[in-house]
């Protein structure tokens, strides 16, 4: 078959698809008859009520040269682990505000961090294609910086995200600007599985970031500039359990609802999405029009424990707090009193879901707590 | 975690261990901002076939004084890990290398070595690597000596750098002068709108293009032009937010192909310079066509260029990579530009 042919064959398969996909589109609208918001306001659900004083910003960690590009909590005790522009990550002691770690990256261009479960290691990525890991027991060197353990390399494309398995030190999954995320094995250095790539289907663009189920550790979802975010069973590598369509642009991050049935996604297109991993739909959109200035994107995005909350933070400064049941949002952490003075370009919640931490390109952190009688949720 | 809901109290008690610790990691990071406010950071962009790798290289050979000591030491930890690492694919049942293969006999170790193999692996597979001393060191070269796959290894480990950087001072060590850091982010097949924002703070951008490629297409996309695929390059960088204040230096390289390549093949057949006219004939022709070029990139850089950017250094240099003198040369000129915009920056110009 000459080159023109298959370009015909290639052509006619993907307006195929394209047409499928359309008719799925369709199908799974006439099925929706309502999305969460519309359902819950049928029920008869009040608002939250929630305002400035019901989250308070409680400490401001500030130590970084450079902006903030990503955050991580540990599991147990209250340590953050944060990754900046100036190449350093800084684990600090969150009830003390006090900096147990300062660790001098050999490549400066970090996007990503992460804790280990057990708060030993803390790992990172970034444009060094390559995800390297630090033990935080081992011996400073004489300058007082902390060797590398572990250098997980093979990706083709920068490391967006990493996270560990919970309760699997040894287990770590990486997304990368390579169209695939894979599951590492640290102490071999080696990769378990490669989700998507050359041969498989998976992203056809960039990943942008990971979320690994904690209900349920062996499934994970991604999200990538190719619009789409993808289920995951890290024992099948070759194919994804479901694809999930519905945004307009690049999908920056996702992360998995608190009781593990459905995930958040946030993206270029201003919109944060929920999505249900059982049905495949897509449950609800979270979307404020702004007035006609250029749409914000969404950066990254944190439920609270209960999954009533969704933080996201977007491009301009925004920090909505969302009423995940009524859509609507309660409160703007990106303007309240004694906020951050730039751009908030990372959070995460704390293991028992009592503290928010967001980074920011003010190239400080600052941890906000629920206020008062406020009970957490 | 009840203290950190409540208002009023206090920070939680740290103990004066922990304090001092943090004092001595605030004074660290303290000492290596100041050691590395004045190194310069440039960085190197075009499309695939510019020719800014080989600038890179180039640059390398010219200038590079090494690093100094500070950097080697925090080298050695990652040389070290790396090499555990490396010479671990020396078990062939666990390799990834012997999978692939067909012919697997190749990695198969004699004897003595296969004890050495034995003891480097559980190195390996170890999250904390020893510190290498010389019996280990001595122990790694006979295997590496020994072994067939010594490409392979190579191979692999080159494909695995996302950025490469140099630090070089362009006058010498002696006198005091800038010091620079180039980056080239190579090898990366994917979305730069990801990772750009990331390049923020750098000092100038040098951005690379090749003007010989008016007359042909993309390697990967038979009906684009190498030439337009630069101009939407350069315009898209232009108005990256984050080089609102960063310095242009373009280099308009492969002059030497671009020299003999105009006389035969008419610019005009590039969509983008469809107006140009041929005037006369020769090193005239040549001269005209070149300043053309030229006129073409200042008239986009200025169109991509907001009224609140246009204190942007903008400068352009003709270049033909290969050329080692010229190369020197171009850089010594674009060190004046960014000495002058820093003592202008300081106020004192």
């Amino acid at each position: 078959m000459s080159v023109a042919e298959l370009k015909e064959k290639h052509a006619a398969a993907t307006e195929t698809v394209n047409n499928l996909r359309e008719r799925l589109k369709q199908r799974r609208q006439q099925l929706l008859d309502t999305d969460v918001a519309g359902y819950a306001r049928s029920q008869g659900k009040s608002p939250l009520t929630f305002g400035p004083t019901d989250l308070l910003c409680c400490r401001t960690l500030q130590g970084h040269t450079g902006k903030v590009y990503s955050l991580d909590w540990t599991p147990e005790r209250n340590r953050i682990v944060s990754a900046s522009q100036d190449g350093r990550l800084i684990v600090w002691n969150a009830l003390t505000s006090q900096k147990t770690h300062a660790i001098k990256l050999p490549c400066a261009w970090v996007m990503t961090c992460a804790f280990s479960p057990a708060g030993q290691s803390v790992a990172c990525g970034g444009l060094d294609s390559m995800c390297s890991i630090f033990n935080l027991n081992s011996q400073t060197d004489r300058d007082g910086n902390l060797p590398v353990s572990k250098t997980l390399s093979g990706h083709k494309g920068y490391v967006s995200c990493c996270q560990y398995v919970p309760d699997e030190d040894i287990h770590i999954i990486t997304s990368s600007g390579d169209q695939t995320c894979v599951l590492w094995d640290i102490t071999t250095g080696l990769r378990t599985s490669v989700f998507g790539g050359e041969f498989q289907s998976g992203h056809t663009a960039d990943v942008l970031s990971v979320s690994i189920n904690g209900s349920n550790s062996r499934m994970f979802v991604s999200g990538s500039c190719d619009a789409t975010a993808r289920l995951w069973d890290s024992r099948v590598a070759s194919r994804a359990v479901r694809t999930f369509h519905g945004h307009e642009g690049d999908v920056n991050t996702v992360k998995f609802f608190p009781d593990g049935n459905r995930f958040g996604t946030g993206s270029d297109d201003g919109t944060c999405r929920l999505f249900d991993i059982r049905t495949g739909h897509q449950l609800q959109v979270y979307y404020q029009q702004h007035g006609d200035n250029e749409v914000p994107h969404v950066t990254s995005i944190a439920f609270s424990i209960s999954g009533r909350l969704l933080f996201a933070g977007y491009s301009n400064g925004d920090c909505y707090v969302w009423d995940t049941l009524l859509a609507k949002v309660v409160l703007n952490l990106g303007s309240v009193q004694n906020s951050h003075e730039g751009r908030i370009t990372c959070l995460g919640l704390s293991a028992d879901g009592s503290a928010l931490c967001t980074g920011s390109s003010d190239t400080n952190l600052k941890i906000w707590a629920f206020g008062g009688h406020r009970r957490v949720i | 975690m009840g203290l950190l809901c409540s208002r009023n109290s206090r920070y939680a008690e740290a103990d004066t261990e922990e304090n001092a610790q943090a004092a001595e990691i605030e004074r660290r990071i303290e000492q290596e901002r100041k050691a590395e406010k004045h190194i310069q950071k440039l960085l190197l962009l075009g499309t695939g076939e510019s020719g800014k790798s080989t600038i890179f290289k180039q640059i390398k050979l010219l200038f590079q004084t090494g690093f100094d000591e500070e950097e080697l030491k925090s080298c050695i930890s990652v040389i070290h890990a790396n090499i555990y690492q490396t010479i671990k694919y020396a078990k062939p049942e666990k390799g990834e290398f012997a999978q692939n293969e067909l012919d697997s006999s190749k990695y198969v170790l004699s004897v003595e070595n296969k004890v050495i193999g034995e003891k480097l692996s559980e190195i390996g597979s170890r999250l904390d690597c020893p510190c290498l001393n010389r019996e280990l060191a001595q122990e790694i070269e006979t295997l590496w000596k020994g072994s067939a796959f010594q490409e392979d290894v190579l191979y692999a480990r080159v494909r695995t750098t996302g950025v490469v950087e140099i630090q070089f001072s362009p006058v010498g060590e002696n006198k005091k002068s800038e010091v620079y850091r180039l980056f080239d982010v190579g090898g990366q097949r994917n979305e730069r709108r990801k990772w750009i924002h990331l390049f923020e703070d750098v000092t100038a951008v040098i951005f690379c293009a090749a003007i010989s490629e008016y007359d042909q297409t993309l390697f990967e996309d038979e009906q684009k032009n190498q030439m337009v695929e630069t101009k939407e390059l350069f315009d898209w960088v232009l108005k990256q937010p984050c080089f609102e204040k960063t310095s242009f230096m373009l280099f308009l390289n492969k002059f030497d192909i671009f020299e003999t390549k105009v006389l035969k093949v008419p610019l005009n057949v590039c969509e983008w310079f469809k107006d140009y006219q041929p005037v006369s004939t020769g090193k005239q022709e040549i001269e005209h066509a070149y300043e053309f070029v030229k006129k073409i990139f200042e008239e986009l850089y200025f169109q991509s260029t907001t009224p609140d950017r246009v204190d942007r250094v903008f400068k352009i240099y003709r270049t033909n990579a290969l050329d080692q003198k010229l190369v020197k040369k171009t850089f010594k000129l674009v060190d004046e530009s960014l000495r002058r915009r820093n003592l202008f920056e300081a106020g004192l110009l």
